[in-house]
């Protein structure tokens, strides 16, 4: 993750590329994007405010939160002249089904691993 | 470490009877997905199975560890997913076999701590937004949800599971 001080250059995403679960548990690895989202937990905020107990820039704060928001953790407004940033507790859930769906699939694996057990001789 | 799916079966049959079940490419077709499995250790093989958008259906796989008859370990890679996969097996008395599969890494923390947080590690508002986003599928009372261009994407993946679930034949 860049450092530099300044505006975070912008970057589009790749239209073509879904967002997969792999992206966003990559965005929650990270302890400075657990602490933001923490922060937002608490209600919407600034960058400004978000930088605050931070030892590091704002273009470094938001350089995590542009992470965050491309995984899909949090969502941006602009109201004036900030930016506030909310949580997006779908993005949790999504991936929380989605670990359960990996769940069912091997709990139906192993239920057929029994199956076949029985069934050879 | 705690594994990100630890799923642990108990199986009327001897050891022997299950490992084989793990270790036979021919086993492992029948009540997984087809594969070019080898036993033998850095082997590399593929799992098959219905492609869906993000996943070309084709799962990777290389053999990490193989210690008969109690462990076999192989990565595990689909989509942009790259985890291990683990079976431990022991006997459970009685010709019985105890079966635990573990799948763990991805991205290290990542699905611990989604784990975490959705059994309410957090406290307070996170529970309450969460609950308000439950209740009604939107982020809670008095905010606007705003729509994130990633979310069909997402919603795009969550098939792959399903494309390999097959109904159990029970």
């Amino acid at each position: 993750m860049p450092r530099r001080p300044g505006r975070p250059k912008r970057q589009q995403a790749p239209a073509h590329d879904p967002l997969q679960p792999a992206d966003r548990f990559a965005a929650l690895a990270d302890p400075t994007r657990r602490h933001l989202l923490e922060r937002l937990a608490a209600g919407d905020r600034a960058v400004s405010e978000l930088t605050s107990d931070l030892d590091m820039s704002q273009a470094a704060v938001s350089q995590h939160l542009r992470v965050l928001r491309e995984a899909g953790l949090v969502t941006a407004r602009k109201d004036g002249r900030h930016r506030y940033y909310q949580l997006r507790p779908a993005g949790l859930t999504e991936l929380r089904d989605w670990l359960d769906e990996l769940e069912r699939f091997w709990q139906g694996r192993l239920t057929a691993l029994g199956d076949y057990l029985g069934e050879s001789p | 470490m705690k594994a990100d799916i630890d799923l642990t079966v108990t199986y009327p049959h001897p050891i022997d009877r299950v490992w084989a079940a793990l270790t036979s490419s021919e086993a492992l077709a029948a009540w997984l997905m087809p594969n070019d499995f080898q036993p033998v250790v850095g082997h590399r093989f593929t799992f098959r199975t219905n492609p869906a958008p993000g996943f070309d259906g084709i799962v990777r796989c290389r053999v990490l560890e193989l210690d008969p008859p109690r462990r076999i370990v192989w990565s595990w890679a689909g989509g942009k997913i790259d985890t291990t996969v683990t079976f431990t097996l022991e006997p459970a008395g009685g010709q019985r076999t105890r079966l635990r599969m573990q799948q763990v890494g991805f991205h290290g923390l990542g699905a611990q701590i989604t784990r975490r947080i959705m059994a309410s590690g957090w406290p307070g508002l996170l529970r309450e937004r969460l609950a308000a986003h439950l209740d009604n599928g939107s982020a809670g009372p008095g905010t606007r949800p705003v729509p994130h261009q990633g979310a069909r994407g997402w919603r795009a993946y969550l098939p792959v599971f399903r494309g390999w679930r097959q109904t159990p034949s029970k």
